[in-house]
């Protein structure tokens, strides 16, 4: 077959390779730029994790790496990629910055093509020796949690997770299956930071509405959308207004939903829905199709855009005219956070709840539309941070109003 | 002057000599009649003089230049143009757009010049006598002017020598008239021309040399002005050949079929059959003869259960069956051969066995509840491929490797093969040759003698009053004239069928 | 088979030379299965085409590095064929190195299998089914309802499971066939119409309290009893990464009923003749629209099957997607295995093997895992375009593939 392979075809084969090659460099570009985005935001991160954790150990306080130690940190995505510019790509750039920072640590990745992929990923990173085992979403929950329970010494931790006595975590009757000391779940109070982006944008908006709307009715989703319209009904409570907050009702669950998270089409049409019927602040909680919403402000000029997980006037600098603030996500933080106490202290550490408090969620600092923001506005802003956080988190504060009123 | 001559030209398949050191040569103003059977090598040597094939030996010469040709355009660009059996077009484009198509006159900024492309076209039609609109969508419009538009693109690309592979087949009567003042007009325009066929009084009527074909080697030239169709249909065979039917007279007995008051609406919501009553009875060949399109096709599906009947009522055996399913129908012992045997009578990628069992693959013996018996169909298939003189290496070989009148005798084979009380046979000789015209001409007779009943829908009168008893005209939906068989001449017949009272 | 042609007139060939004279174990193949192919071609080919494949992914993995770029010498050359090297022999102990390979190779197989033989048997009665994906959702979702809510012996279960799936992949599949027999709607539309609706309903259905575990909010379905689980074919052996399922079998006795159904029953028959041509189909008396409906249903099934092997036999639960694009990769499948069950059957082994060993591929070296995708992709180029694969291995492969569907509107 090889004596076969004559001058004529081989000529084509090169051909067509060299056709791949300029297409497969091409792509390994555009995969750079995409990945490097999200490590442009982890540079604000060891500001971040400076602040006192309430559920960890300070980060200053913790003693120096035992000498030679390694620590070998994997990641398994979910089908999203690891270049998903959202929650996968965020988790890689904190592992990334830990390679980075921290000695003896390494890190490898495994992508999964499809649901089936899960489990023999983590049984692959197993095998391998893995010191931590980082899984990324509720789609990994149930192969993280069973791998969990048949390996009691394998270190994992998984973003958005957390274990309850409720599935995959727990049997039926909510008996949990293990103690799950060795896995930590990275969990994110978003909606405390939406809670501000709510009440900020309430203030700020001239015509008295604002929208959002989100990819899936999921939790992770649906959390952005829940603190956001909180928030503004707080500011209405505060000040007497009536901004009305339009794509998400807290008590039914039910809202605007794209129901994809990568048509940039449907950011526009559903961010133009929400403009013709007044709003002019956005907050679109669907990955790149907020994009789509952004695109659609910085052409008509009629709206801005609050942006979620990242701040977006650095991964999506283009549209910092029409960014009012970001609802911070700090995914990266955890990872770097978890793959620090792997190295130092043999073991993930406990629970890690991203809150306003320790930094885990947060809003990004304003720019370019700082002036719709009065100064005024500003500090009301900071002082409900502090009150939630001295409250200990929103539900407490929302309770503690409740009291008071 | 041109000249094209073919040196020795030999093709081998596997197995099979398709051409044997065949020379050929025609000239500018002069029309070669190629006559052979199917099978014979002249679609073989024609593909190859097109560049579709090559050659294993011999040349193409072209005013003595040795030509290579490495396909069609190598061939178009030599001057040389196709008229296929099959034509070539798109349905849906008008006909200015097939006649251009490849080769575009393009105006400013790429735009296709349509108004250009049809003055070309009408020049044409009208240098050479081919009426046509240019603006008529292929579709629409009769296969005889669909066959001019082929000429018309050969023109177009400014042949010289034009080969047409098997004419006729597809004409009318009239249609056959008109043709051949086109080709003598081509002919006197200074034109080459090519004409096979297997017809043997066509060739006579307008070939001014005839060479003929048999089993791949060229076995006689003859000249038209002495030679009888005995002696061509006996140098194309092979062997002396009857080429009129023998049949005894008929010995009708009762209503085999009733058709009354029978209306059908075609496929452009026309009128298809306008009101059309007629009985066909046991031991009878009625034949039915008119021009394409006047509701003939529409009649026999209407029959055959295959288009829905809008009025009238059609009884077999005294049963009526106007809204039958095809399958109740083939279930009344009827044998249908279908117009077009591509088209709707084979599956051509089924083998013989699959093709054989097309109409009865649900009945005993070849399947038992829902599984097939290949066995019994193999058998079946291998019987009536030895019963019809299907020539075919194996039953179990593709519909479409075997010649047009192969196929065409497995679907008689597959409707005469088993009891059948009626025959609906829609053109069952269309474009097959003089061999197998013979025998199923004598199938169709010998099913008569054995008592069934025979309707037989031809566009070739001369088959029509070879084969008929009795003989219904049709015009435009309606029945228009009926003659017995024998005391009618084709000039009676013709007048009716151009819709002139008799 | 060897027999000469007979009688007097040599025959017209028009079509593939060969036909009249098959060598012994060709004549011998079409014995076996009763069936008339050319089996030069129909082996050759894919065989070829995946050489072909496997040889440009090594150059695309070599072209694709970007340290060989950045300093181009005969030794970093050397490095990125090494590297190339690696992922092949990856590839193949990820695959079939071990019993733990070889198992996940089977498991990723059987709804491969399932899903290709669901548009293969789309392909050769002329529709061409792209809504594989929604059907196979939908048999998923029928079979997780069961999965939860009954809970009675496995050899019960099981079957219910079996036949739940394809009643909601057929359905789902029949509602194409009926609306392309009934209004003409071209299948290609409705069914990846019938994609979305499945996908968005599936999202749906999972956020409802029926298919949710009491306490968790994501919409992932709670599991399914364990008695609804395809058993492990190896579960004696008591080891976890050993994954091959009862799907291999199930899989694999679906492609002998559908062989069955195809070549051997008279529905098969009808499949097939109104394939290849409708109109003399209608001729021979088969109800050409109720056929299309028909073949609809059945294609829907077998892809619900596939649903029902995904969910039962190695997730057991729903999450959205978790069809995960095995649809698509089906119109692959049937179009490597030429349409026969056979070809499909080998055809998913290999696909299953490029996914096990793509994992593997992944842990071993920095290759990532769209270049299994490439492979896939590249394997269906070269099958699609014969005249390629003649032109580099100067092989005869016979006639082109052909007309797999009808066109749109006809």
């Amino acid at each position: 077959m090889i004596s076969a392979f004559k001058k004529r075809g081989a000529v084509l084969a090169l051909l067509f390779a060299f056709a791949l090659v300029v297409g497969a460099c091409a792509e390994d570009e555009s995969a750079d730029t995409t990945t490097a985005a999200p490590a442009t935001t982890t540079t604000a991160a060891p500001t971040t994790t400076a602040t006192p954790a309430t559920t960890q150990p300070p980060a200053t306080t913790l003693p120096p790496p035992p000498e030679g130690n390694t620590v070998l940190a994997c990641q398994v995505s979910d089908t999203g990629g690891i270049d998903d510019a959202s929650f996968n790509a965020s988790a890689w750039a904190g592992a990334q910055q830990a390679a980075a920072e921290l000695e003896g640590v390494s890190v490898e990745f495994l992508e999964s093509t499809d649901a089936t992929d899960y489990r023999a990923n983590i049984d692959a990173f197993i095998a391998k020796g893995c010191d931590v085992i980082i899984t990324v979403g509720f789609l990994l929950a149930d192969d993280t949690a069973a791998a969990a329970v048949d390996n009691p010494n394998q270190l994992f931790a998984i973003v958005d997770q957390s274990p309850g006595p409720f599935p995959p975590w727990a049997d039926a009757d909510g008996a949990l299956l293990s103690d799950f000391a060795n896995l930590r779940g990275l969990t994110f109070q978003t909606d405390e930071a939406a809670f501000l982006a709510g009440y900020m944008a309430a203030g700020a908006s001239t015509t008295g509405v604002v929208g959002t709307f989100g990819g899936l009715p999921i939790p992770p989703v649906t959390i952005f959308m829940d603190g956001f319209v909180k928030g503004v009904a707080h500011y209405n409570s505060v000040k007497g207004t009536s901004v009305t907050a339009l794509g998400y009702d807290s008590d039914s669950g039910e809202g605007l939903f794209t129901n994809n998270f990568d048509s940039l089409e449907d950011g526009r049409s559903f961010a133009e829905t929400l403009v013709n019927n007044g709003a002019d602040i956005v907050l679109p909680v669907a990955g790149p199709v907020g994009l789509g919403s952004a695109a659609l402000c910085l052409d008509t000029g009629s709206c801005v855009i609050v942006g979620v997980d990242a701040d977006w006037n650095n991964t999506a600098a283009e549209f910092s005219s029409v960014i009012l603030t970001s609802i911070l996500k700090n995914i990266d933080v955890s990872v770097y956070n978890t793959i620090n106490n792997v190295l130092v202290l043999g073991s993930t550490g406990n629970l890690f709840n991203g809150t306003l408090a320790n930094g885990g969620v947060g809003l990004a600092a304003l720019q370019d539309n700082a002036d719709r923001v009065s100064a005024e506005l500003s500090g009301e802003v900071a002082a409900l941070n502090d009150a939630i956080v001295a409250a200990g988190g929103l539900q407490a504060f929302l309770d503690s109003l409740v009291d008071a009123g | 002057m041109a000249t094209l001559e073919l040196k020795g030209i030999t093709k081998r398949f596997p197995g099979v000599l398709a051409n044997d050191q065949v020379d050929l040569k025609v000239s500018s103003g002069e029309i070669l009649g190629l006559l052979g059977e199917n099978g014979a090598g002249k679609t073989t040597l024609m593909n190859i003089l097109y560049g579709l094939y090559g050659a294993d030996e011999g040349e193409i010469l072209i005013d003595g230049e040795p030509q290579q040709f490495s396909g069609p355009g190598d061939a178009i660009s030599a001057g040389i143009g196709m008229v296929h059996q099959h034509f070539m077009l798109v349905p849906v484009f008008s006909v200015t757009e097939n006649v251009v198509l490849g080769v575009e006159p393009v105006g400013f900024g790429g735009v296709i010049d349509m108004k250009e492309a049809k003055k070309e076209v009408r020049d044409i039609s009208k240098q050479y006598g081919l009426e046509v609109d240019p603006d008529a969508v292929i579709e629409d419009i009769p296969v005889g002017i669909q066959q001019r538009v082929e000429i018309i693109k050969v023109l177009f690309r400014h042949a010289e020598f034009l080969i047409f592979d098997e004419p006729t087949a597809v004409l009318t009567p009239q249609e056959v008239e008109e043709f051949f003042g086109i080709l003598n007009g081509l002919k006197e325009a200074g034109k080459a021309i090519i004409f096979i066929t297997h017809k043997l009084k066509e060739v006579l009527e307008v070939s001014d040399r005839i060479a003929v074909l048999r089993r791949g080697a060229m076995v006689g030239e003859a000249e038209p002005a002495t030679a009888t169709e005995n002696d061509l249909a006996t140098l194309m065979v092979g062997r002396p050949v009857e080429l009129v039917v023998n049949k005894e007279t008929s010995d009708p007995g009762a209503a085999v079929l009733e058709v009354r008051d029978l209306v059908v609406i075609g496929d452009r919501d026309q009128m298809a059959l306008a009101g059309v009553s007629f009985d066909v009875r046991a031991g009878e060949i009625v034949g039915v003869a008119g021009v394409q399109g006047n509701g003939q096709t529409e009649l026999v599906e209407a029959l055959t259960g295959l288009r829905d009947v809008t009025s009238g009522t059609v009884k077999i055996s005294g049963t009526e069956v106007t809204h039958a399913t095809p399958r109740q129908i083939h279930g009344h012992s009827v044998a249908h051969v279908p117009e077009d045997r591509q088209r709707s009578g084979l599956v051509m990628p089924f083998t013989i066995t699959e093709n054989v069992v097309l109409d009865a693959y649900y009945e005993e013996p070849y399947s038992h509840g829902i599984s097939m018996d290949w066995k019994a169909a193999r058998e079946k298939a291998a019987d009536l491929v030895e019963q019809y003189d299907v020539r075919t290496p194996s039953t179990e070989i593709p519909a479409s490797s075997l010649s047009g009148g192969n196929q065409q005798k497995v679907i008689v084979a597959r409707e005469f093969g088993r009891d059948v009380k009626l025959v609906i046979a829609s053109q069952p000789t269309r474009g097959i040759d003089v061999g197998s015209i013979e025998y199923i001409h004598e199938r169709i007779v010998e099913e008569r003698d054995e008592g069934a009943a025979l309707l037989i829908v031809s566009t070739e009168l001369d088959e029509v009053l070879a084969l008929s008893d009795r003989i219904l005209v049709m015009f435009d939906g309606h029945i228009v004239a009926e003659y017995q068989g024998g005391s009618v001449t084709a000039a009676e017949i013709g007048l009716s069928m151009a819709g002139a009272a008799p | 088979m060897t027999d000469e042609p007979k009688g007097e007139a040599p025959p017209e060939m028009n079509g593939d030379a060969d036909n009249g004279e098959k060598s012994g174990w060709a004549a011998f193949m079409d014995d076996l299965t009763g069936v008339n192919v050319d089996w030069r071609s129909a082996v050759l080919v894919p065989v070829l085409a995946m050489t072909a494949a496997l040889a440009v992914s090594v150059l695309i993995i070599v072209a694709s590095d970007i340290e060989l770029w950045r300093s181009f010498s005969i030794s970093a050359l050397g490095d990125s064929f090494g590297q190339a090297g690696s992922a092949m022999w990856a590839l193949l102990t990820g695959s079939l190195g071990s019993l733990a390979a070889v198992s996940s190779t089977l498991a990723f197989a059987a709804p491969l299998i399932l899903a290709g033989l669901s548009v293969a048997i789309g392909f050769k009665a002329g529709l061409f089914n792209i809504g594989a994906e929604g059907q196979m959702l939908m048999g998923g979702m029928v079979a997780v309802a069961l999965g939860i809510t009954i809970d009675i012996p496995v050899f019960l279960n099981v079957p219910l499971a079996i036949i739940g799936a394809m009643i909601g992949g057929g359905i789902w599949g029949g509602i194409a066939g009926l609306l392309r027999a009934r209004t003409g709607a071209h299948e290609v539309i409705t069914t990846i119409m019938l994609n979305s609706i499945a996908g968005l309903a599936v999202v749906w259905m999972l956020s409802t309290k029926f298919f949710q575990p009491e306490g968790r909010l994501d919409p992932v379905s709670e599991d399914i009893a364990v008695s609804a689980r395809l058993p492990r074919l190896l579960g004696f052996l008591d080891r976890s990464d050993v994954r091959v399922h009862l799907g291999i079998v199930v899989a694999l006795i679906a492609a002998y009923a559908i062989y069955w159904v195809l070549f051997k029953s008279t529905i098969g028959y009808e499949f097939r003749a109104v394939g290849f041509n409708p109109n003399a189909a209608h001729y021979g008396g088969m109800r050409v629209t109720w056929l299309y409906t028909s073949v609809m249903a059945l294609s829907g099934a077998l892809a619900g099957l596939a649903g029902m092997a995904q969910i039962n036999g190695l997730l057991y639960r729903a999450s959205p997607g978790f069809a995960a694009g095995i649809g698509f990769d089906a119109i692959s499948l049937a179009l490597l295995g030429r349409s026969h069950p056979a070809g499909v059957v080998a055809a998913g082994f290999l696909f299953g093997a490029l996914r096990a060993g793509g994992i593997e591929m992944q842990v071993a070296t920095d290759v990532p895992v769209d270049l299994i995708s490439v492979i896939q992709a590249l394997v269906v180029v070269f099958i699609a375009a014969p005249a390629l694969i003649r032109a580099i291995f100067r092989v005869k492969t016979g006639e082109e593939i052909g007309q797999l569907t009808t066109g749109w509107g006809t």
